[in-house]
């Protein structure tokens, strides 16, 4: 019962995690019609900056500053980096592919994600770097309620998840750019005869998405605490699964999506088989997309002939 | 660039009527009157010499890469190219066909068949896997297609590296499938007609008479219906559906086509390296052959040729410092004469390159001497060096990063600039890139090969999606 | 004698809206009969529905006599029907002739080994595909043939584009063309000449000739029948001046006011 519970923890502390991600896969979709391959590659980078933020205040084993505020320094920092890359690049290798066959931007994507992996390689080298975050916040630290034990890191990755999904619900449906972004996702053209700066939204929806992903990856470095400069293709793969099983395009259906991945990742690695867990995952996505292509959540696209 | 609407036949009519002039005239104008047979069977007697040119069996060995480049671009081209569909899941099929020949020759299973029928069922094999894996494409367009495609990559890797420990219910043993990370070693040499295929210098032509079967075919299937069905369903699926053209079956045979050519590729492949690991099928070998296919010119099979001797090749020159120096200046050289004119921009450009660094060495040597301490990889031309580039002797590795990080700042601002401006802020960083070049990239050529093909395919895209020498396209307005 | 192409009560809806219902059509073989009707109207989803892009929630499309609903796209276009777009859905980067020999493909037989190959049968299906191709051309003047057949679809102009996505619907080698406002866009000089080549269709390349036009000088000089349609069902059928005159269609281009004062018929 004690593993079973242990388990549930952890497909909650990763799906968390995977759901931010699937939410900027699917913002960028939602609103561009595009899959963002680069988004993993930004994920990346935000766990390198938390990395290096920490260590730069003196590693996990001697901050020079207490935790709350080294941890906020650290995601702050992440989350902004990660959000100017993501600007950047839609910048420099979207926008000029705005209307181009839909093949274009994808290609495009493809060679920016391969290209920020290279320069991750280049600039960090293949070293596993590591968070230490034992040293920072002991294991020990957390909750104990009957078989519930969760620790103090993964309380905190799960509730500053849910803190930023929020913030992202109520930004989408309360706020004037909210409205913004929902109006240039159904309809550019018209969004834009409508006064809408469309560029703005489009960047603003880009800056949003990788800054949930710069998040996530300081989030990972706090749990996993492994950092290298493969860990956004899978995540990105894994995060991408999650936006499209959800449905792509829709903000609960990325959630929901990331949850499900998260639960079905830790369940399949501990009961199944650690080996084939990645497959396992895969195979589900392709179950959904043959079944069910616009997802769990999403809405049939009709098309005008 | 084409536009709807406008007759450029007519509006190009003076141009047409300029003759080429020149020493190259001659030359030029038999090109032009050439058909493409000829000119590709001229293509195949300079590559038949090839191997007659040089007694090293490397060169050898990277000819050969470069026809298995060929073919897979050439497959790819199919499907990305003619039937437009992106399918991101192809190196998949090469990776199946080495496997599958691995596994009937070689002691994996102690099935040693004849070379002919081993390539027979691979090729078969690898057709059925097309069709499987294009099924998809059926239900799904585009961005949903290519997602799939890609996990059946990523299925692919996952199941070679990890089904060497299978442990089915009925059996005490685990079983043995691929051979895991550590693949599959010994695999037979091919036996063609019963003539004994021992050496590099066999596969080559070998590969050379495949090469060539390839692209006639390939040629003729273009010009044919088939062809005119792949293209008219790229253009407009429900046009074309509408034209009596059965879409959906198109795009399976595409798939199917482009397996078999991959998969056939893969056997070859096996039989050369007489083994056949996961690590040689990952997605830095797809994202190659887009980059070739792409750079090339997708949709056109000479642009795929081109393309993919320009991939496979350099990341050969780039293992050695002296070739991957020489090509580094030879491409920049090449990249600023095609695009600048006139040839006054293009050598004051050059001039202010070089007395830039030159200024910029001495300044630097006064106030930082052990910044100009630092040894470059050897190799021709690293004596030349001498006073212009700067070679830090301390923290060469952080500093050669931070100007990474700068150039990529510059080159992107470039694009953003026009006229003199972009003149003035080019010439730094020329500089820088050579500064990143000898300070951080000289020295590490798999991964100065890696952020080559990504920049290759972003740039590609940005600027010149139809590639070198792919026809520029129109689109459907949707 | 039975009709060539007969929708008996076809109904269709999307969602909760009705855009077609219980419609009643024929088409004898070599009429021309012009549908038409304000925007919304239902016929675009009437030519969907013949062509198999829809699928009809009741009724049924006879074709020869036998039922086509069901049938592949594809399929239908290979038994004899064929259409053009309201919106020009040309193979754009294709060559003028490639877009006729492109719609050739149901018809051809050629397997891809064969034409790799380049067997006789292959070379000789391409030659007639080929002149095939020409011929149907050759229908519109000097205007889509010589050196214009190898240039790109695209280069053409809008007139010429027109008239090729005519062209390439005759390459399937059809029984009935579905012309979809194939006089959109035009001036009155090139609007003439349409309404010429669609009578020249029917009498000198046998077709019969579904048309759906809004500009009535095109439907009065080439209907022997009119169908009005209004939000998905006949409102009237008949001659031209039969059809211009009906209360019920007056009021649907006009409004119930017009009527009042005085423009339909008694």
């Amino acid at each position: 019962m004690d593993f079973f519970v242990q388990q549930i923890v952890n497909g909650v502390t990763l799906g968390s995690v995977y759901a931010l991600i699937a939410l900027g896969y699917s913002m960028v979709y939602g609103i561009l019609k595009l899959l963002n391959f680069a988004h993993g590659e930004v994920y990346m980078i935000g766990a390198f900056i938390g990395y290096f933020v920490l260590t730069s205040l003196g590693g996990a084993s001697s901050p020079m500053l207490p935790v709350a505020p080294l941890l906020i320094l650290m995601f702050l920092a992440a989350m902004l980096g990660a959000g100017l890359l993501g600007v950047v690049i839609e910048r420099f290798a979207y926008r000029p592919l705005r209307d181009a066959p839909r093949i274009a931007p994808l290609i495009s994507a493809i060679g920016v994600s391969f290209f920020l992996q290279a320069s991750a390689l280049l600039l960090f080298s293949a070293q596993f770097r590591t968070y230490n975050t034992p040293q920072l916040i002991p294991f020990s630290t957390g909750l104990e309620v009957g078989p519930l034990r969760i620790s103090l890191v993964r309380m905190l990755v799960i509730g500053s998840s849910i803190f930023l999904m929020l913030a992202l619900t109520l930004l989408v449906s309360r706020t004037r750019l909210g409205k913004a972004m929902r109006a240039v996702s159904y309809d550019r053209e018209a969004a834009a005869m409508m006064g809408i700066d469309v560029d703005r939204v489009i960047v603003a929806t880009f800056f949003i998405g990788s800054v949930l992903a710069g998040a996530a990856g300081v989030m990972v470095g706090l749990v996993f605490e492994r950092v290298f400069h493969f860990m956004g293709f899978i995540a990105g793969l894994k995060g991408f699964t999650a936006a499209v099983i959800g449905g792509i395009g829709n903000i609960p259906g990325a959630m929901l999506g990331g949850l499900l991945i998260g639960l079905a990742e830790a369940f399949s690695s501990s009961y199944i088989s650690s080996t084939f867990q990645n497959l396992i995952v895969f195979g589900i996505l392709i179950t959904v997309m043959l079944i069910r292509p616009t997802g769990l959540l999403g809405s049939p696209v009709l098309k005008k002939v | 660039m084409p536009r709807i609407g406008t007759d450029e036949w007519v509006e190009q009519q003076e141009l047409r009527t300029e003759y080429y002039t020149g020493l190259t005239a001659p030359a030029r104008r038999a090109f032009d009157r050439v058909g493409p047979g000829p000119r590709f069977f001229a293509f195949l007697g300079i590559c038949a010499l090839f191997p007659f040119l040089t007694d090293s069996p490397f060169l050898i060995r990277v000819g050969v890469n470069v026809l298995l480049f060929a073919l897979l671009a050439l497959g790819l081209n199919i499907v990305v190219g003619w039937a437009g569909l992106l399918d991101l899941g192809y190196v998949a099929f090469y990776g199946f066909g080495a496997y599958t020949y691995a596994w009937v020759s070689s002691g994996q299973f102690d099935i040693h068949l004849p070379t002919e029928l081993a390539i027979l069922i691979v090729v078969t094999a690898s057709a059925l896997l097309g069709l499987l894996l294009g099924l998809p494409s059926w239900r799904l367009v585009g961005d949903y297609l290519a997602i799939t495609t890609l996990f059946f990559a990523q299925i692919f890797v996952e199941l070679t590296t990890n089904l060497d420990r299978l442990q089915l219910p009925w059996m005490d043993e685990p079983l043995d499938l691929t051979g895991g990370p550590n693949g599959i070693p010994g695999i037979d040499r091919m036996q063609i007609l019963g003539i004994e295929l021992p050496g590099v210098r066999d596969y080559f032509f070998l590969l050379l008479i495949v090469f060539a079967l390839v692209v006639i075919g390939l040629y003729y299937v273009n010009e044919s219906r088939t062809g005119r069905g792949w293209r008219a369903s790229r253009e407009d699926p429900l046009a074309a559906e509408l034209m009596t053209t059965p879409v959906n079956r198109l795009k399976l045979l595409a798939f199917a086509m482009g397996a078999a050519i991959a998969g056939l590729s893969g056997s070859i492949f096996a039989a050369v390296q007489t083994g056949v690991f996961p690590q040689n099928f990952e997605v830095v070998l797809l994202i190659m052959i887009y980059a070739a296919l792409i750079l090339g010119g997708a949709g056109s099979i000479s642009g795929a040729i081109l393309g993919a001797i320009i991939v496979a090749s350099v990341p050969e020159i780039l293992r050695t410092p002296e070739n991957a120096r020489f090509l580094f200046y030879a491409a920049a050289i090449a990249v600023l004469v095609a695009t600048m004119r006139p040839w006054q921009r293009l050598a004051v450009v050059v001039g202010a390159v070089v007395a830039f660094g030159v200024v910029v060495y001495q300044l630097v040597a006064l106030a930082w001497p052990e910044g100009v301490e630092g040894e470059t990889a050897g190799g021709r031309f690293s004596g030349l060096l001498g006073s212009w580039m700067v070679i830090p002797a301390e923290n060469q590795e952080l500093i050669g990063n931070i100007a990474f990080v700068l150039l990529v700042a510059g080159v992107l601002a470039l694009t953003q600039l026009r006229g003199d401006a972009r003149v003035m802020l080019l010439v730094p960083t020329l500089y820088l890139a050579s500064f990143v070049w000898e300070n951080r990239l000289i020295a590490q050529p798999s991964v100065t090969r890696q952020l080559l093909f990504g920049a290759i395919l972003v740039a590609m895209m940005t600027r010149r999606p139809h590639g070198l020498l792919g026809t520029p396209r129109v689109e459907n307005p949707v | 004698m039975a009709a060539l192409l007969e929708l008996r009560e076809v109904s269709k809806s999307f969602g909760g809206l009705a855009v077609m219902s219980r419609l009643d059509l024929h088409l004898d073989e070599g009429e021309i009969v012009s549908v038409i009707g304000p925007n919304g109207a239902g016929k675009t989803t009437l030519f969907n529905l013949v062509t198999g892009i829809y699928r009809p929630d009741g009724g049924d499309i006879l074709f020869d006599g036998k039922s086509i609903v069901g049938k592949e796209p594809h399929r239908i276009a290979q038994l004899g029907i064929a259409r053009t777009f309201q919106t020009l859905r040309l193979f754009l980067n294709m060559t003028v002739k490639e877009n006729v020999m492109a719609a050739t493909y149901g018809n051809t037989k050629a397997r891809v080994w064969q034409s790799a190959l380049r067997t006789p049968f292959a070379r000789r299906e391409e030659r007639e595909v080929d002149a095939l191709a020409e011929e149907k051309l050759s229908f519109f003047g000097k205007r889509l043939i010589g050196y214009r057949m190898e240039q790109p679809a695209y280069s053409l102009s809008y007139a010429n584009r027109r008239r090729l996505e005519i062209a390439r619907a005759t390459g399937t080698s059809p029984r009935v063309l579905l012309l979809d406002e194939p006089a959109a866009g035009m001036n009155p000089v090139e609007t003439h000449e349409i309404t010429e080549l669609i009578g020249q269709l029917r009498d000198q390349g046998g077709y019969t000739i579904l048309v759906i036009e809004h500009d009535m000088h095109v439907v009065e000089g080439i209907s022997d029948r009119v169908v009005a349609l209004d939000h998905g069902e006949k409102i009237a059928e008949g001659s031209f001046e039969q059809v211009a005159t009906d209360a019920r269609v007056v009021e649907a281009y006009l409004g119930a006011k017009a009527v009042r004062e005085g423009k339909a018929a008694e």
